[in-house]
Protein backbone atom coordinates (compact mmCIF):
# COMPACT_ATOMS: atom_id res chain seq x y z
CA UNK A 1 0.00 0.00 0.00
CA UNK A 2 1.77 3.08 -1.22
CA UNK A 3 -0.90 5.72 -1.27
CA UNK A 4 0.77 9.12 -0.94
CA UNK A 5 -0.69 11.31 1.81
CA UNK A 6 1.83 14.16 1.52
CA UNK A 7 3.71 15.05 -1.62
CA UNK A 8 6.51 17.56 -2.00
CA UNK A 9 7.07 18.63 -5.60
CA UNK A 10 10.37 20.41 -6.32
CA UNK A 11 10.09 22.43 -3.15
CA UNK A 12 12.53 25.28 -2.67
CA UNK A 13 12.30 27.55 0.32
CA UNK A 14 14.58 30.40 1.31
CA UNK A 15 14.77 32.56 4.40
CA UNK A 16 15.21 36.24 3.66
CA UNK A 17 18.01 38.44 4.90
CA UNK A 18 17.10 41.75 6.50
CA UNK A 19 16.49 44.13 3.65
CA UNK A 20 15.36 47.64 2.84
CA UNK A 21 11.66 48.48 3.24
CA UNK A 22 11.28 48.44 -0.53
CA UNK A 23 12.99 45.08 -0.87
CA UNK A 24 10.76 43.76 1.87
CA UNK A 25 7.59 44.85 0.13
CA UNK A 26 8.84 43.42 -3.14
CA UNK A 27 9.56 40.12 -1.48
CA UNK A 28 6.24 39.65 0.26
CA UNK A 29 4.06 40.80 -2.58
CA UNK A 30 5.79 39.45 -5.67
CA UNK A 31 7.11 36.07 -6.55
CA UNK A 32 10.22 37.56 -8.10
CA UNK A 33 13.75 36.21 -7.70
CA UNK A 34 14.34 35.39 -4.06
CA UNK A 35 17.65 35.85 -2.38
CA UNK A 36 18.73 34.89 1.10
CA UNK A 37 19.51 31.60 2.78
CA UNK A 38 18.26 28.66 0.73
CA UNK A 39 16.98 26.19 3.34
CA UNK A 40 15.37 23.73 0.94
CA UNK A 41 16.69 23.22 -2.57
CA UNK A 42 14.47 21.37 -5.01
CA UNK A 43 13.19 18.74 -2.58
CA UNK A 44 10.75 16.12 -3.84
CA UNK A 45 9.37 13.08 -2.06
CA UNK A 46 6.14 11.37 -1.06
CA UNK A 47 5.03 10.36 2.39
CA UNK A 48 2.81 7.30 2.17
CA UNK A 49 -0.17 6.55 4.32
CA UNK A 50 0.62 4.38 7.31
CA UNK A 51 4.38 4.73 7.19
CA UNK A 52 6.92 6.08 9.63
CA UNK A 53 9.30 8.29 7.73
CA UNK A 54 12.46 9.53 9.36
CA UNK A 55 14.45 12.59 8.31
CA UNK A 56 18.09 12.89 9.32
CA UNK A 57 20.80 15.37 8.54
CA UNK A 58 23.32 17.69 10.16
CA UNK A 59 22.29 20.83 11.98
CA UNK A 60 20.96 23.36 9.49
CA UNK A 61 20.35 20.78 6.77
CA UNK A 62 16.67 21.77 6.53
CA UNK A 63 15.02 19.05 8.62
CA UNK A 64 12.79 21.30 10.71
CA UNK A 65 12.08 23.51 7.71
CA UNK A 66 10.79 20.52 5.76
CA UNK A 67 8.33 19.73 8.54
CA UNK A 68 7.22 23.36 8.71
CA UNK A 69 6.78 23.49 4.95
CA UNK A 70 4.63 20.34 5.21
CA UNK A 71 2.28 21.96 7.73
CA UNK A 72 2.11 25.24 5.83
CA UNK A 73 3.86 27.32 8.47
CA UNK A 74 6.36 28.51 5.85
CA UNK A 75 5.29 28.99 2.24
CA UNK A 76 7.49 27.60 -0.50
CA UNK A 77 9.33 29.80 -3.00
CA UNK A 78 9.02 27.25 -5.76
CA UNK A 79 7.25 23.94 -6.06
CA UNK A 80 4.30 22.87 -3.99
CA UNK A 81 3.31 20.84 -0.98
CA UNK A 82 0.23 18.68 -1.41
CA UNK A 83 -1.57 16.78 1.29
CA UNK A 84 -4.72 14.74 1.62
CA UNK A 85 -4.86 14.74 5.40
CA UNK A 86 -4.50 16.92 8.45
CA UNK A 87 -0.98 17.46 9.75
CA UNK A 88 -0.16 17.95 13.39
CA UNK A 89 3.29 19.23 14.24
CA UNK A 90 4.94 18.56 17.56
CA UNK A 91 8.05 20.67 17.62
CA UNK A 92 10.90 21.38 19.97
CA UNK A 93 10.71 21.51 23.71
CA UNK A 94 7.40 23.16 24.36
CA UNK A 95 7.76 25.71 21.56
CA UNK A 96 4.89 28.12 21.81
CA UNK A 97 3.97 27.20 25.35
CA UNK A 98 3.55 30.12 27.76
CA UNK A 99 5.69 29.73 30.86
CA UNK A 100 3.34 31.56 33.22
CA UNK A 101 0.42 29.33 32.30
CA UNK A 102 -0.37 25.94 33.72
CA UNK A 103 -0.05 22.69 31.82
CA UNK A 104 -3.83 22.56 31.52
CA UNK A 105 -4.09 26.05 30.00
CA UNK A 106 -1.24 25.36 27.59
CA UNK A 107 -2.85 22.08 26.57
CA UNK A 108 -6.07 23.95 25.82
CA UNK A 109 -4.32 26.57 23.66
CA UNK A 110 -2.26 23.94 21.86
CA UNK A 111 -5.45 21.96 21.16
CA UNK A 112 -7.19 25.12 19.91
CA UNK A 113 -4.38 25.86 17.47
CA UNK A 114 -5.00 22.41 16.04
CA UNK A 115 -8.64 23.28 15.54
CA UNK A 116 -10.16 21.60 18.59
CA UNK A 117 -12.98 23.17 20.60
CA UNK A 118 -12.81 23.83 24.32
CA UNK A 119 -15.43 21.13 24.99
CA UNK A 120 -13.41 18.57 23.03
CA UNK A 121 -10.26 19.49 24.92
CA UNK A 122 -11.99 19.42 28.31
CA UNK A 123 -13.17 15.92 27.51
CA UNK A 124 -9.62 14.83 26.77
CA UNK A 125 -7.91 16.38 29.78
CA UNK A 126 -8.13 13.21 31.87
CA UNK A 127 -6.37 11.24 29.16
CA UNK A 128 -3.72 13.94 28.80
CA UNK A 129 -2.98 13.89 32.54
CA UNK A 130 -2.73 10.11 32.47
CA UNK A 131 -0.47 9.92 29.47
CA UNK A 132 1.82 12.77 30.51
CA UNK A 133 2.18 11.38 34.07
CA UNK A 134 2.52 14.98 35.24
CA UNK A 135 0.20 14.54 38.22
CA UNK A 136 -0.06 17.67 40.35
CA UNK A 137 2.28 19.53 38.02
CA UNK A 138 -0.48 19.64 35.40
CA UNK A 139 -2.05 22.59 37.22
CA UNK A 140 1.24 24.36 37.95
CA UNK A 141 2.82 27.03 35.75
CA UNK A 142 5.07 25.74 33.00
CA UNK A 143 8.10 27.57 34.36
CA UNK A 144 8.23 24.95 37.13
CA UNK A 145 8.57 22.16 34.52
CA UNK A 146 11.74 20.41 33.51
CA UNK A 147 12.57 20.02 29.81
CA UNK A 148 11.41 16.42 29.88
CA UNK A 149 8.10 17.38 31.47
CA UNK A 150 7.39 19.94 28.76
CA UNK A 151 8.08 17.34 26.10
CA UNK A 152 5.76 14.94 27.89
CA UNK A 153 2.98 17.51 27.96
CA UNK A 154 3.30 18.21 24.23
CA UNK A 155 3.41 14.57 23.31
CA UNK A 156 0.46 13.79 25.59
CA UNK A 157 -1.67 16.44 23.89
CA UNK A 158 -0.98 15.30 20.34
CA UNK A 159 -1.21 11.65 21.24
CA UNK A 160 -4.74 11.84 22.64
CA UNK A 161 -5.86 13.66 19.52
CA UNK A 162 -4.96 10.70 17.30
CA UNK A 163 -3.70 12.91 14.48
CA UNK A 164 -3.95 11.65 10.93
CA UNK A 165 -0.43 12.77 10.11
CA UNK A 166 1.95 13.43 12.98
CA UNK A 167 5.14 15.39 12.39
CA UNK A 168 7.58 15.14 15.27
CA UNK A 169 10.55 17.45 15.51
CA UNK A 170 13.23 16.24 17.89
CA UNK A 171 11.00 15.56 20.85
CA UNK A 172 11.39 11.87 21.52
CA UNK A 173 15.01 12.16 22.55
CA UNK A 174 14.13 13.78 25.84
CA UNK A 175 12.28 12.35 28.78
CA UNK A 176 13.34 9.41 30.88
CA UNK A 177 13.76 5.94 29.32
CA UNK A 178 10.40 4.77 30.61
CA UNK A 179 8.52 7.64 28.99
CA UNK A 180 10.55 7.24 25.83
CA UNK A 181 9.46 3.62 25.59
CA UNK A 182 5.84 4.65 26.19
CA UNK A 183 6.02 7.28 23.44
CA UNK A 184 7.50 4.74 21.08
CA UNK A 185 4.64 2.34 21.82
CA UNK A 186 2.13 5.13 21.25
CA UNK A 187 3.63 5.94 17.86
CA UNK A 188 3.49 2.30 16.84
CA UNK A 189 -0.16 2.16 17.90
CA UNK A 190 -0.91 5.26 15.88
CA UNK A 191 0.71 3.79 12.79
CA UNK A 192 -1.34 0.61 13.25
CA UNK A 193 -4.48 2.76 13.15
CA UNK A 194 -3.39 3.91 9.68
CA UNK A 195 -1.81 7.04 11.09
CA UNK A 196 1.25 8.45 9.39
CA UNK A 197 4.33 9.72 11.19
CA UNK A 198 7.22 11.84 9.96
CA UNK A 199 9.97 12.28 12.51
CA UNK A 200 13.14 14.29 12.76
CA UNK A 201 15.67 13.10 15.29
CA UNK A 202 19.32 12.61 16.01
CA UNK A 203 18.78 9.43 18.01
CA UNK A 204 19.53 6.93 15.28
CA UNK A 205 18.79 3.92 17.49
CA UNK A 206 15.22 5.07 17.96
CA UNK A 207 14.94 5.95 14.27
CA UNK A 208 16.13 2.51 13.21
CA UNK A 209 13.61 0.78 15.43
CA UNK A 210 10.67 2.94 14.30
CA UNK A 211 11.14 4.10 10.74
CA UNK A 212 10.23 2.23 7.60
CA UNK A 213 12.15 4.68 5.51
CA UNK A 214 14.65 7.44 6.16
CA UNK A 215 15.53 10.50 4.11
CA UNK A 216 18.97 12.01 4.48
CA UNK A 217 19.03 15.76 3.92
CA UNK A 218 22.20 17.69 3.30
CA UNK A 219 22.29 21.43 2.67
CA UNK A 220 18.61 21.43 1.81
CA UNK A 221 18.84 18.60 -0.70
CA UNK A 222 17.75 14.99 -0.53
CA UNK A 223 20.92 12.88 -0.81
CA UNK A 224 19.38 9.57 0.15
CA UNK A 225 15.82 8.25 0.38
CA UNK A 226 15.11 4.66 1.34
CA UNK A 227 16.28 1.90 3.63
CA UNK A 228 16.97 3.18 7.20
CA UNK A 229 20.32 1.37 7.58
CA UNK A 230 21.60 2.73 4.28
CA UNK A 231 20.35 6.24 5.07
CA UNK A 232 22.30 6.28 8.32
CA UNK A 233 25.32 4.91 6.46
CA UNK A 234 24.92 7.76 3.96
CA UNK A 235 24.89 10.21 6.87
CA UNK A 236 28.15 8.86 8.30
CA UNK A 237 29.79 8.74 4.86
CA UNK A 238 29.00 12.43 4.48
CA UNK A 239 30.60 13.16 7.86
CA UNK A 240 33.99 11.96 6.70
CA UNK B 1 -7.32 23.41 7.02
CA UNK B 2 -9.86 22.08 4.56
CA UNK B 3 -11.52 18.78 5.24
CA UNK B 4 -10.78 16.46 2.38
CA UNK B 5 -12.82 13.28 2.48
CA UNK B 6 -11.90 12.03 -0.97
CA UNK B 7 -8.25 11.49 -0.08
CA UNK B 8 -7.19 13.63 -3.00
CA UNK B 9 -3.94 15.58 -2.72
CA UNK B 10 -4.59 19.30 -2.37
CA UNK B 11 -2.16 22.19 -1.80
CA UNK B 12 -1.35 22.85 1.85
CA UNK B 13 -2.46 26.20 3.35
CA UNK B 14 -3.53 27.67 0.01
CA UNK B 15 -3.73 31.44 -0.32
CA UNK B 16 -6.99 33.21 -1.11
CA UNK B 17 -7.32 35.54 -4.09
CA UNK B 18 -7.32 39.29 -3.52
CA UNK B 19 -11.08 39.55 -3.69
CA UNK B 20 -11.58 36.39 -1.65
CA UNK B 21 -9.37 37.66 1.18
CA UNK B 22 -11.92 39.58 3.28
CA UNK B 23 -14.37 36.68 3.20
CA UNK B 24 -11.69 34.10 3.93
CA UNK B 25 -10.44 36.23 6.80
CA UNK B 26 -13.91 36.36 8.34
CA UNK B 27 -14.40 32.66 7.77
CA UNK B 28 -11.08 31.85 9.47
CA UNK B 29 -12.04 33.84 12.53
CA UNK B 30 -15.40 32.12 12.88
CA UNK B 31 -13.93 28.65 12.44
CA UNK B 32 -11.15 29.38 14.95
CA UNK B 33 -13.28 31.22 17.50
CA UNK B 34 -12.23 28.82 20.25
CA UNK B 35 -8.62 29.77 19.73
CA UNK B 36 -9.61 33.45 19.90
CA UNK B 37 -11.42 32.84 23.20
CA UNK B 38 -8.47 30.89 24.59
CA UNK B 39 -5.99 33.62 23.63
CA UNK B 40 -8.16 36.41 25.04
CA UNK B 41 -8.52 34.47 28.26
CA UNK B 42 -4.77 33.94 28.40
CA UNK B 43 -4.00 37.64 27.96
CA UNK B 44 -6.52 38.77 30.56
CA UNK B 45 -5.50 36.14 33.09
CA UNK B 46 -1.82 36.84 32.75
CA UNK B 47 -2.39 40.56 33.16
CA UNK B 48 -4.27 40.28 36.45
CA UNK B 49 -2.97 36.94 37.72
CA UNK B 50 -0.59 38.31 40.30
CA UNK B 51 -2.70 41.32 41.30
CA UNK B 52 -4.46 41.01 44.63
CA UNK B 53 -7.38 43.08 43.39
CA UNK B 54 -7.40 41.19 40.10
CA UNK B 55 -10.08 42.18 37.62
CA UNK B 56 -11.26 44.91 40.00
CA UNK B 57 -8.51 47.06 38.46
CA UNK B 58 -10.58 47.22 35.29
CA UNK B 59 -13.04 49.58 36.99
CA UNK B 60 -10.76 50.90 39.71
CA UNK B 61 -8.36 52.51 37.25
CA UNK B 62 -10.96 54.57 35.35
CA UNK B 63 -12.62 55.49 38.64
CA UNK B 64 -9.35 56.85 40.02
CA UNK B 65 -8.73 58.59 36.70
CA UNK B 66 -12.15 60.25 36.93
CA UNK B 67 -11.35 61.49 40.42
CA UNK B 68 -7.99 62.80 39.21
CA UNK B 69 -9.55 64.64 36.27
CA UNK B 70 -12.23 66.13 38.47
CA UNK B 71 -9.61 67.40 40.91
CA UNK B 72 -7.44 68.70 38.08
CA UNK B 73 -9.98 70.34 35.81
CA UNK B 74 -12.75 71.41 38.18
CA UNK B 75 -10.96 72.07 41.48
CA UNK B 76 -7.58 73.30 40.28
CA UNK B 77 -8.26 74.78 36.87
CA UNK B 78 -11.75 75.95 37.80
CA UNK B 79 -13.44 74.72 34.67
CA UNK B 80 -17.13 75.68 35.09
CA UNK B 81 -18.29 72.62 33.11
CA UNK B 82 -18.79 69.93 35.74
CA UNK B 83 -19.15 67.30 33.03
CA UNK B 84 -15.75 68.06 31.48
CA UNK B 85 -13.87 65.45 33.57
CA UNK B 86 -16.43 62.86 32.42
CA UNK B 87 -15.87 63.80 28.78
CA UNK B 88 -12.13 63.43 29.25
CA UNK B 89 -12.60 60.05 30.91
CA UNK B 90 -14.76 58.88 27.99
CA UNK B 91 -12.12 60.18 25.60
CA UNK B 92 -9.39 58.26 27.40
CA UNK B 93 -11.35 54.99 27.49
CA UNK B 94 -12.35 55.10 23.82
CA UNK B 95 -9.00 56.37 22.60
CA UNK B 96 -7.09 53.71 24.50
CA UNK B 97 -9.34 51.01 23.01
CA UNK B 98 -8.32 52.30 19.60
CA UNK B 99 -4.67 52.92 20.44
CA UNK B 100 -4.03 49.62 22.22
CA UNK B 101 -5.76 47.66 19.46
CA UNK B 102 -3.77 49.51 16.83
CA UNK B 103 -0.33 49.03 18.37
CA UNK B 104 -1.27 45.52 19.50
CA UNK B 105 -2.32 44.51 16.00
CA UNK B 106 0.81 46.03 14.45
CA UNK B 107 3.06 43.89 16.65
CA UNK B 108 0.71 40.89 16.74
CA UNK B 109 2.90 38.73 14.50
CA UNK B 110 6.26 39.70 15.97
CA UNK B 111 5.10 39.12 19.54
CA UNK B 112 3.77 35.64 18.78
CA UNK B 113 6.76 34.17 16.95
CA UNK B 114 6.78 31.03 19.07
CA UNK B 115 3.17 30.17 18.45
CA UNK B 116 3.54 30.88 14.76
CA UNK B 117 6.36 28.32 14.58
CA UNK B 118 4.30 25.78 16.50
CA UNK B 119 1.40 25.10 14.19
CA UNK B 120 -0.25 26.46 11.10
CA UNK B 121 -3.49 28.25 11.72
CA UNK B 122 -4.80 31.52 10.30
CA UNK B 123 -2.59 34.26 11.74
CA UNK B 124 -5.44 36.75 11.57
CA UNK B 125 -6.35 35.16 14.92
CA UNK B 126 -3.61 37.22 16.60
CA UNK B 127 -4.76 40.78 15.79
CA UNK B 128 -8.36 39.67 16.27
CA UNK B 129 -7.79 38.25 19.73
CA UNK B 130 -5.74 41.28 20.79
CA UNK B 131 -8.51 43.60 19.63
CA UNK B 132 -11.20 41.47 21.25
CA UNK B 133 -9.31 41.55 24.55
CA UNK B 134 -9.04 45.34 24.43
CA UNK B 135 -12.71 45.75 23.60
CA UNK B 136 -13.71 43.51 26.50
CA UNK B 137 -11.55 45.36 29.03
CA UNK B 138 -12.85 48.72 27.82
CA UNK B 139 -16.45 47.56 27.99
CA UNK B 140 -15.91 46.49 31.60
CA UNK B 141 -14.12 49.78 32.35
CA UNK B 142 -17.00 51.72 30.86
CA UNK B 143 -19.21 50.37 33.63
CA UNK B 144 -17.84 53.20 35.81
CA UNK B 145 -19.84 55.53 33.60
CA UNK B 146 -23.03 54.11 35.08
CA UNK B 147 -22.61 55.56 38.62
CA UNK B 148 -21.35 58.77 37.01
CA UNK B 149 -24.57 59.05 35.06
CA UNK B 150 -26.44 58.88 38.39
CA UNK B 151 -24.16 61.35 40.16
CA UNK B 152 -24.71 63.97 37.48
CA UNK B 153 -28.36 63.08 37.20
CA UNK B 154 -28.23 62.81 33.41
CA UNK B 155 -31.27 61.17 31.83
CA UNK B 156 -31.22 57.38 31.56
CA UNK B 157 -32.30 56.71 28.00
CA UNK B 158 -32.08 53.97 25.44
CA UNK B 159 -29.24 56.00 23.87
CA UNK B 160 -26.93 54.61 26.56
CA UNK B 161 -26.70 51.57 24.28
CA UNK B 162 -24.47 53.67 22.01
CA UNK B 163 -21.72 53.37 24.64
CA UNK B 164 -20.75 49.78 23.75
CA UNK B 165 -21.24 50.55 20.05
CA UNK B 166 -18.71 53.38 20.22
CA UNK B 167 -16.18 51.28 22.10
CA UNK B 168 -16.47 48.31 19.74
CA UNK B 169 -16.18 50.65 16.76
CA UNK B 170 -12.99 52.22 18.11
CA UNK B 171 -11.42 48.82 18.84
CA UNK B 172 -12.31 47.31 15.48
CA UNK B 173 -11.03 50.40 13.70
CA UNK B 174 -7.69 50.19 15.52
CA UNK B 175 -7.32 46.44 14.98
CA UNK B 176 -8.09 46.57 11.26
CA UNK B 177 -5.84 49.59 10.73
CA UNK B 178 -3.03 47.74 12.50
CA UNK B 179 -3.53 44.61 10.38
CA UNK B 180 -2.41 46.54 7.32
CA UNK B 181 1.02 47.06 8.89
CA UNK B 182 1.51 43.88 10.92
CA UNK B 183 3.27 41.94 8.12
CA UNK B 184 5.50 44.93 7.33
CA UNK B 185 6.54 45.02 10.97
CA UNK B 186 8.01 41.50 10.64
CA UNK B 187 10.76 42.79 8.39
CA UNK B 188 10.96 46.35 9.63
CA UNK B 189 10.53 46.82 13.36
CA UNK B 190 10.57 50.58 12.79
CA UNK B 191 6.90 50.17 12.04
CA UNK B 192 5.96 49.36 15.61
CA UNK B 193 8.03 52.26 16.97
CA UNK B 194 6.39 54.58 14.48
CA UNK B 195 2.94 53.44 15.53
CA UNK B 196 3.74 53.86 19.20
CA UNK B 197 4.50 57.47 18.37
CA UNK B 198 1.34 57.79 16.27
CA UNK B 199 -0.78 56.56 19.17
CA UNK B 200 0.86 59.05 21.57
CA UNK B 201 0.60 62.02 19.23
CA UNK B 202 -2.87 61.01 18.06
CA UNK B 203 -4.06 61.42 21.64
CA UNK B 204 -3.83 65.19 21.21
CA UNK B 205 -5.12 65.31 17.65
CA UNK B 206 -8.18 63.37 18.70
CA UNK B 207 -11.06 64.61 20.85
CA UNK B 208 -9.73 63.17 24.10
CA UNK B 209 -8.99 66.41 25.92
CA UNK B 210 -11.40 68.35 23.73
CA UNK B 211 -14.87 67.69 22.39
CA UNK B 212 -16.48 67.92 18.97
CA UNK B 213 -18.53 70.88 20.22
CA UNK B 214 -15.38 72.78 21.19
CA UNK B 215 -13.92 72.11 17.76
CA UNK B 216 -17.01 73.39 15.98
CA UNK B 217 -16.64 76.76 17.78
CA UNK B 218 -13.16 77.09 16.29
CA UNK B 219 -14.27 77.63 12.70
CA UNK B 220 -12.54 76.07 9.71
CA UNK B 221 -9.68 74.41 11.59
CA UNK B 222 -12.14 72.84 13.97
CA UNK B 223 -14.07 71.44 11.05
CA UNK B 224 -10.91 69.89 9.67
CA UNK B 225 -10.23 68.36 13.08
CA UNK B 226 -13.61 66.64 12.93
CA UNK B 227 -12.50 64.68 9.84
CA UNK B 228 -10.45 62.52 12.21
CA UNK B 229 -12.19 59.11 12.02
CA UNK B 230 -11.99 58.56 15.78
CA UNK B 231 -14.21 61.62 16.42
CA UNK B 232 -17.36 59.62 15.79
CA UNK B 233 -16.83 56.75 18.29
CA UNK B 234 -15.73 59.11 21.06
CA UNK B 235 -18.55 61.57 20.45
CA UNK B 236 -21.01 58.69 20.20
CA UNK B 237 -20.21 57.61 23.75
CA UNK B 238 -20.30 61.17 25.06
CA UNK B 239 -23.65 61.90 23.49
CA UNK B 240 -24.99 58.59 24.80
CA UNK B 241 -24.21 59.73 28.34
CA UNK B 242 -25.88 63.06 27.63
CA UNK B 243 -28.93 61.08 26.53
CA UNK B 244 -28.69 61.72 22.81
CA UNK B 245 -27.84 59.79 19.72
CA UNK B 246 -24.63 60.84 17.99
CA UNK B 247 -24.95 64.33 16.58
CA UNK B 248 -22.09 65.29 14.26
CA UNK B 249 -21.57 66.96 10.89
CA UNK B 250 -22.27 64.48 8.09
CA UNK B 251 -18.72 64.83 6.81
CA UNK B 252 -17.34 63.64 10.13
CA UNK B 253 -19.55 60.53 10.18
CA UNK B 254 -18.73 59.78 6.55
CA UNK B 255 -15.03 60.06 7.20
CA UNK B 256 -15.28 57.63 10.08
CA UNK B 257 -17.29 55.04 8.17
CA UNK B 258 -15.07 55.43 5.12
CA UNK B 259 -11.94 54.88 7.21
CA UNK B 260 -13.49 51.80 8.79
CA UNK B 261 -14.44 50.22 5.46
CA UNK B 262 -11.09 51.07 3.93
CA UNK B 263 -9.24 49.48 6.85
CA UNK B 264 -11.46 46.41 6.71
CA UNK B 265 -10.74 45.96 3.02
CA UNK B 266 -7.05 46.84 3.03
CA UNK B 267 -6.39 45.19 6.38
CA UNK B 268 -7.78 41.83 5.40
CA UNK B 269 -6.29 41.84 1.89
CA UNK B 270 -2.80 43.02 2.81
CA UNK B 271 -2.65 40.79 5.87
CA UNK B 272 -3.91 37.66 4.14
CA UNK B 273 -1.70 38.16 1.10
CA UNK B 274 1.53 38.90 2.90
CA UNK B 275 1.58 37.29 6.34
CA UNK B 276 2.84 33.92 5.11
CA UNK B 277 5.93 35.32 3.44
CA UNK B 278 6.37 37.87 6.23
CA UNK B 279 6.62 35.29 9.03
CA UNK B 280 9.77 33.94 7.40
CA UNK B 281 11.46 37.06 8.77
CA UNK B 282 10.62 36.07 12.33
Amino acid sequence: MTEPIIRLENVSLSFPQPTSPLGFLKRIFTRSEREGFLALDDVSFDVNRGEVLGIIGRNGSGKSTVLRAMTGIFPTDNGRVLSSGKQTLLSGLGTGFASHQTGRENALIFGSTLGRTKAEMDGKMGEIIDFSELGDFFDKPLRTYSAGMKARLGLAVVSVMTPEILLIDEVLGVGDPKFREKSKQRILEMVEDAGTVVMVSHSFGLMKSLCHRIIHLHRGQVVFDGDPEKAIQSYYDMED
Amino acid sequence: MEVNPTGELVPVASQPSILGSPLRCLNDIVSHRFLVFALVQRTLRSRYRLAGLGYLWLVLEPLLLAATYWFLFVMLAGNPDEMYPVWVLVGVIVWSTFGKSLSGAVSSLTSNTQMIHMAYFPRSIFPVSITTGNIITSLVSSLVLVPIVFVFDTPVTVHLLWIPVGIVLAGVMGGLFGMIFAPLNCGQRDVEHLFRFIVRAGFFFSPVMWTAEMALQRGTWGEYALLNPIVMPITMVRHAIAGESVDLPLLSITSSLLFLSLCALLGSIVFMKSEREAVKFL
